[in-house]
């Protein structure tokens, strides 16, 4: 909701900056070293992936293991640093493992949505006429929805679960990055180095893998971290709705939806899985920001 | 069904928003100030029962919409909270069965009755909301109104008018229940049902009933406006209150925000975890029994876990109902059967349904059974719906009791109306995926709906409810002598033999049952609050 | 431009009629019978055939969408399986309650948008600039349903200073606009604006700063024309941007709003999405999902339209 919405894509202006020389990837190095709050954040996304991955060596206990004399218990519980949910299951620990449904739901929708958006918009771009116009105007009709009621739409329609919330979250992302594909692409295209090796008679793959792909993927590679963002929010709402991951599962959205039931006992017990899908989605920003501006591209 | 759209709500829309903020903006102010006696009740339904004669949602719409405006022939006596409510006579004066041919009922109407509409009650009107049900020539007929309670009336054959008083029904078969059934037809207003041109649609927005309630106002999703019908055949149940207002508001913290905020003055169901803070602000908090079970049904297919007694008899005995009763805010009573044992069902099974883990694993032990080798069970249930209580925890609270004993249990959570699919399609239908149960809680309010249903033979799915196929001679016998019972006590001492054969078999995994809490404000007085699902506000006053 | 005008707007039609076939589609795909929502669990089998057929189901799918679709353009929605209501009348009066919220929530976001866009465009690299960009960012990454369940924990339960939930005394058939009303917009409307305060200070910022660096302003600074003229002028360049991207905010708004009229229990257009999806009442779902479509297409279309007019210079090819 909130990169799409912004719909820049229409002004796009990435045909300026050529990334395939040696000299471009060193200043994008030395101008992300230079920047101390993209690392901090990076290094913030990296711990919160780790802990995902290494949730069994690091969680204090079973995420599962219910304890009825514990329920609810406010943070700082002896035991239970972070207090304990309704079934008086350990916070932390559920926080720690929640990481890794969270983090699959939200990263996944983004590289599925990047491998066939990012086709779609290459195709379309580097053939131009007829396929152009069909694959965009296609994407243009998915496009006419807000990307929250796509979302929750389709997922109302297939029903709840993981699966069925990475489909419809793909479905909801591949139009806006078909778009920025398509339209780098078209500019690359006319560039007219581009021109002159299609004058030149080289072949139309090696000209795509050459000069198109190593130009077009940046630009594309950094708009898509910008959506990672918003899929962690929307599926972690999905959950939120009941339309994500179903219960035991520890995943942060399910979490705050049935947490929100106990408010009025423990209020910021409650509070915590949001905590973590607003640190998660503000490192993503913060970082597919700092990248934005190491490498220049305006999007 | 019928469709009447009313030229202006066609152009509203087309008009646009815009228009309809400045509709809203330069909207007359209406008088907030509470009159004296009216009562704002938050339901945890979604949105206002249907009006139009039988109500949708449930037996929250019986209780908030079809008993309030309709009388059925035979109601439910709700008058008192101490034991069990029976039935009573309602538009029947009396009624009995032909001692010869006992497929023969003959009820007498009461006399004097009128419809909110100022109609008279008779025995033209009874035929004529049966014909709604039952007859698809009649020009009344709705099919959606026969889709919401026709399965509650299974054994009807035949009806007919017999004078301008009496009316006649014929049963396929001898069947002692009928009263149980004939209890949920409500009688809507024929000449109403005329007056609003023949459109059940239509009549739902001015409904005209004999029930002590006549509907005022209906705001889809916001709001019904209840105003008593002073002309009600019963003195003792023409209501105290001025108005009564019902608010839909399915979030249980909603609702309770809506009470501490004084929104409304009652609310159904408050969060179990809010009960403490809504006492401590000066509320008070009823809960009563009533015929309520929460189980799983248990798959009877072949192949299922669940075919071994010892299994059954395990995860009975693993569960901790009382960790459950906790997790509900101690508004619950554990189960041991599908009755409690007050009820004259509950018989003497010898199987003592408990918490005893150990007793739990050794069972599961002789069955080959261990926490290493575990039985596995998928189950499905919902997150919510009605009379689930809180589905989700109390699941999963009795998923990690079932692993601790050596049962592990895999869940296939579907939304409610799905899950009643599944259940009317049974565990052998494609849908059901070979799941082992299906977690539904019941009405024990009468003997069809707690027993038959489940456990007769012939009525496996898709034909009646007997999701897990249960088969069993012995109790199909019982059950069809306790239907053709006429003595009560006859029946009762069946049923408790149906009960105790149930339990010793273990037919299901029994949990809680539910004690309906409800949390009112100080000033809500006189409510009384009966063994039953269905409540009537009729006692109820303010006292400011 | 003209030409361009009756272009966008011709283009409208295949894009409705793609989303028409789209929402129809997914409706249709979704697994478990459409009736379940209106049958109880054991109503006898003949009739659920009668419904079946009472409610067109018997029809081939194409003509079903048919139906609808001509139905739908008179603005008849059809009847609610679940209570027989008009879903237009649903509709209409979910589309008022979520307007309400909408206008509010865009209204204090192109205001506070705007204002901190500016502070930090005018003083680009600033510590006032610093601030105002990681506001935004926060702005675009929180989610907004648990941003909203804090200020209930805050400003409900801890203070009880503000009515956690509804729209206040009458529900929407009274509203009006005093206090006892407003009071139940405040903590919505502060939800569903941190999105769009985010989403503008971001636009506003880059646009200001770009038009600083602009030549003609410097020329005019060179001039030393007053502060206030330099103001105008470059208010005058960044209107567009910024009226485009409320523009659009407003239809994310009307789509974005289900989460946060769950949080609040807010009648509008969220909750009766998601009222239709959890009781499979396909008509409501349908009716619903086409009206926020189609409310997201229009505005599009007046905002591309809008900025045509306003910036004539754009190239529109």
């Amino acid at each position: 909701m909130s990169t799409l919405s912004t719909n820049s894509s229409k002004n796009l202006d990435a045909g300026q900056i050529i990334t395939d020389s040696p000299s471009y990837w060193s200043s994008v190095r030395s101008n992300l070293k230079n920047d101390p709050v993209t690392i901090a954040f990076a290094l913030i996304l990296l711990s919160l992936l780790l802990s995902a991955i290494f949730a069994d060596l690091l969680a204090p206990l079973d995420p599962y293991k219910t304890n009825m004399l514990k329920r609810l218990k406010p943070i700082g519980t002896e035991g239970f640093l972070l207090g304990a949910d309704e079934l008086g299951r350990d916070m932390l620990t559920r926080l720690i493992y929640g990481g890794r449904l969270s983090l699959l739901m939200g990263i996944s929708p983004v590289v599925a949505a990047l491998l066939i958006g990012g086709l779609l918009g290459l195709t379309a771009g580097f053939v131009g006429g007829k396929v152009n116009m069909s694959i965009m105007r296609v994407m243009d009709v998915f496009y006419a929805f807000p990307s929250v009621l796509l979302a929750i739409a389709i997922s109302g329609a297939l029903g709840a679960g993981i699966f069925n919330a990475i489909i419809s979250l793909t479905i909801v992302f591949i139009p806006p990055i078909a778009r920025v594909t398509e339209s780098v692409t078209t500019q690359i295209r006319a560039l007219d180095y581009v021109e002159a090796a299609r004058a030149s008679g080289a072949k139309s793959l090696t000209i795509i893998r050459v000069h198109i792909i190593s130009n077009v993927a940046g630009p594309v590679f950094v708009y898509s971290t910008s959506l990672i963002s918003v899929s962690i929010i929307l599926s972690s709402g999905l959950s939120f709705l009941g339309l994500g991951t179903e219960p035991p599962q520890p995943e942060w959205g399910l979490m705050l939806n049935t947490l929100r039931q106990s408010i009025y006992v423990n209020p910021w017990v409650a509070a915590l899985p949001g905590v973590m899908i607003f640190l998660t989605s503000l490192s993503f920003n913060m970082m597919s920001d700092g990248i934005r501006s190491a490498m220049d591209i305006k999007l | 069904m019928v469709k009447t759209y009313s030229r202006k709500n066609r152009l509203a829309l087309l008009v646009g928003a815009v228009t309809f903020s400045m509709m809203v903006i330069l909207a007359p102010p209406t008088n907030k100030a509470q009159a004296q006696g009216t009562l704002k009740v938050g339901m945890t339904l979604a949105d206002i029962p249907v009006s139009f004669g039988q109500p949708d949602q449930g037996f929250e719409g019986f209780r908030f919409m079809g008993l309030m405006l309709y009388d059925a022939l035979i109601n439910w006596d709700m008058s008192q909270g101490d034991k069990p409510s029976g039935l009573i006579p309602g538009l029947a004066e009396s009624w009995s069965v032909d001692p010869s041919d006992k497929t023969k009922w003959v009820f007498k109407l009461r006399k004097n009755v009128k419809f909110h509409d100022g109609s008279a009650f008779n025995a033209d009107a009874v035929i004529f909301n049966f014909d709604k049900l039952l007859d698809k020539n009649s020009p009344q007929f709705s099919a959606r109104q026969g889709s919401l309670v026709n399965f509650r009336i299974p054994s009807i054959k035949s009806y007919k008018k017999i004078d301008e008083y009496t009316v006649e029904f014929i049963t396929h078969e001898p069947d002692s229940f009928v009263p149980y059934q004939l209890c949920y037809i409500l009688m809507a207003s024929p000449a109403q049902w005329e007056k609003t041109g023949k459109n059940w649609n239509t009549f739902a927005k001015t409904p005209s009933g004999t029930g002590p309630w006549k509907l005022e106002t209906i705001v889809p999703r916001e709001k019904a406006e209840f105003v008593p019908f002073k002309g009600h055949w019963d003195a003792n149940r023409v209501p105290k209150l001025e108005k009564v207002i019902t608010i839909p508001i399915p979030d249980p913290n909603a609702r309770t925000a809506a009470l501490l905020s004084g929104q409304v003055d009652w609310i159904e169901a408050p969060a179990p975890d809010a009960i403490p803070r809504i006492k401590s602000k000066g509320f008070d908090v009823v809960a009563n029994a009533y015929p309520h079970v929460w189980s799983w049904h248990l798959s009877r297919v072949e192949g299922s876990p669940w075919n071994d007694i010892r299994v059954r008899k395990a995860a009975n005995l693993a569960v901790d109902r009382e960790g459950i009763k906790a997790l509900l805010g101690g508004y619950a009573v554990p189960a041991s059967g599908h009755v409690t044992p007050a009820d004259p069902w509950y018989g003497s099974p010898s199987f003592k349904i408990k918490y005893d883990p150990d007793a739990s694993k050794s069972l599961l032990k002789e069955a080959g059974f261990s926490k290493d080798n575990p039985v596995k069970i998928k189950a499905m249930i919902s997150a919510s719906g009605s009379g689930q209580m809180l589905p989700l925890p109390m699941n999963e609270y009795i998923q990690q009791n079932l692993a601790d004993v050596g049962i592990k249990v895999e869940f296939e959570v579907t939304e409610w109306n799905a899950l009643i699919d599944l259940w009317r399609g049974g565990a052998k239908s494609p849908q059901a995926k070979g799941a082992h149960v299906i977690n539904v809680s019941y009405t024990t309010q009468d003997p069809y709906s707690s027993f038959t249903r489940f456990l007769r033979s012939d009525l496996h799915a898709p034909k009646g409810v007997n999701w897990g196929f249960y088969n069993d001679p012995k109790m199909d016998e019982l059950l069809y002598a306790a239907s053709a019972a006429f003595d009560p006590k006859e029946r009762n001492a069946l049923l408790a033999k149906v009960h105790t054969r149930a339990v010793d078999d273990a037919a299901f995994l029994w949990v809680v049952h539910d004690v309906a809490p409800r949390a009112m404000a100080k000033k809500v007085q006189g409510y009384v609050q009966a063994k039953n699902w269905f409540q009537s506000l009729t006692s109820a006053y303010i006292k400011e | 431009m003209v030409a361009y005008i009756i272009r966008r707007i011709l283009y409208v039609i295949p894009i409705a009629l793609g989303v028409s076939v789209i929402i129809f589609g997914l409706v249709h795909i979704a697994p478990g019978d459409p009736l379940n929502a209106v049958v109880p669990p054991d109503a006898p089998k003949e009739t659920v055939e009668l419904l079946i057929k009472a409610y067109g189901f018997d029809k081939p799918l194409p003509v079903q969408y048919l139906i609808w679709l001509g139905k739908a353009l008179e603005g008849d929605f059809g009847i609610s399986y679940a209570t027989g209501r008009t879903v237009s009348d649903a509709i209409a009066s979910g589309v008022v309650n979520t307007l309400i919220l909408a206008v509010g929530g865009i209204f204090i976001g192109t205001i506070m948008g705007c204002l901190i866009g500016a502070l930090a465009g005018y003083f680009q690299g600033s510590w006032i600039d610093k601030l105002a960009t990681g506001f935004a960012i926060a702005g675009v990454s929180v989610p907004h349903y648990w941003l909203g369940l804090v200020l209930v924990i805050i400003f409900s339960v801890e203070l009880n200073v503000l009515p956690a939930m509804g729209m206040g005394p009458g529900g929407s058939t009274s509203w009006t606009w005093d206090s006892e009303h407003l009071k139940h917009l405040i903590l919505p409307v502060i939800t569903l604006s941190v999105i769009p305060i985010g989403i503008i200070t971001r636009s506003v910022r880059a646009t200001i700063a770009e038009i600083l660096t602009m030549e003609f302003i410097q020329t005019l600074e060179a001039k030393g024309l007053r502060k206030g003229h330099i103001f105008t002028h470059v208010a005058k360049n960044a209107a567009p941007t910024v009226l485009a991207v409320s523009g659009l905010q407003v239809g994310y708004l009307l789509g974005g709003s289900i989460l946060v009229e769950t949080v609040f229990s807010w009648p509008g257009t969220g909750f009766l999405l998601n009222d239709a999806i959890f009781r499979r009442d396909i008509p409501l779902l349908q009716g619903v999902i086409l009206v926020l479509a189609m409310f997201f297409v229009i505005l599009n279309l007046i905002v591309d339209i809008a900025q045509s007019v306003i910036d004539p210079r754009m190239n529109r090819s």
